[in-house]
């Protein structure tokens, strides 16, 4: 089997560039604040026009990250609904790095819900749950 | 298309002969502006042809350490391979076959050294 170091470098690229699996998947996405607002469980890629002849000048472009509950999946396998995934669009993206940083507020965001949810149900009924310790 | 749908998916050759499975999808953000970065369009995939995932990515950085797990990793790893997008001919039946004439990559991610 071939040796990837007798491979011959892809050639260079203007843009930066990221492994999705390394770089993106399971990273924590915080907003501007430093909220946490989920986790980045899988990537939205654009459709390709036609998947039995794929179009070399036009790949799949990254339009979302998604977040849901995958984790009955990641155990028994298969493959959740597109329904049940949280879209955060790629356009609201500011810095995929050691973290995915988000340029909007968490809670403008559907995929932080049930933190609100939380909050609004169930930690604030809790006596002293509305207002900061003091 | 969701990511999760490449991954994992065996790569053939035109003439039909397995390269390995999809491990990972590299990105490029030198798109036209979207947003706050540029678009990140898939620029291709790496590929393994003893593992159906990539851990960490060892095999694609020059991180070396701890020593033992690095060299239990690059061996799992061994023989991945970067193939461009452009040598995709198609992705159907979950299988993803390379165009005649296909190149063949390092996976190495450029600035990490050997």
């Amino acid at each position: 089997m071939t040796d990837h170091r007798d491979l011959p470098m892809p050639p260079p690229v203007a843009g930066r560039v990221l492994d999705a699996d390394l770089d993106l998947l399971d990273r924590q996405i915080l907003d501007p604040d430093g909220v946490p607002v989920s986790t980045v469980d899988d990537l939205e890629l654009t459709d390709p026009d036609d998947l039995e002849h794929l179009d070399p000048d036009t790949p799949p472009v990254v339009s979302a990250l998604l977040t849901g509950p995958i984790l009955a999946t990641r155990i028994f396998g298969g493959r959740m609904p597109d329904s049940r995934f949280i879209r955060i669009p790629w356009k609201v993206v500011a810095d995929p790095g050691i973290v995915v940083t988000v340029g909007v507020a968490a809670d403008s965001l559907d995929a932080s819900w049930a933190e609100r949810w939380m909050s609004e149900h169930v930690i604030g009924r809790i006596p002293g749950g509305r207002h900061d310790p003091e | 298309m969701i990511l999760s749908d490449l991954l994992g998916s065996p790569v053939l050759t035109a003439d039909g002969e397995r390269l390995g499975a999809v491990v990972d999808a590299r990105l490029v953000l030198d798109g036209p502006p979207d947003g706050m970065l540029a678009a990140a369009r898939v620029y291709g995939l790496v590929v393994s042809p003893h593992s159906h995932s990539s851990f960490a990515g060892y095999e694609r950085t020059g991180v070396d350490a701890p020593a033992l797990i690095a060299r239990f990793l690059r061996w799992r790893a061994r023989g991945s391979m970067l193939v461009l997008w452009a040598d995709l001919a198609s992705f159907t039946d979950d299988v993803v076959r390379l165009r005649p004439g296909a190149t063949l990559y390092s996976p190495r991610l450029s600035g990490d050294s050997a």
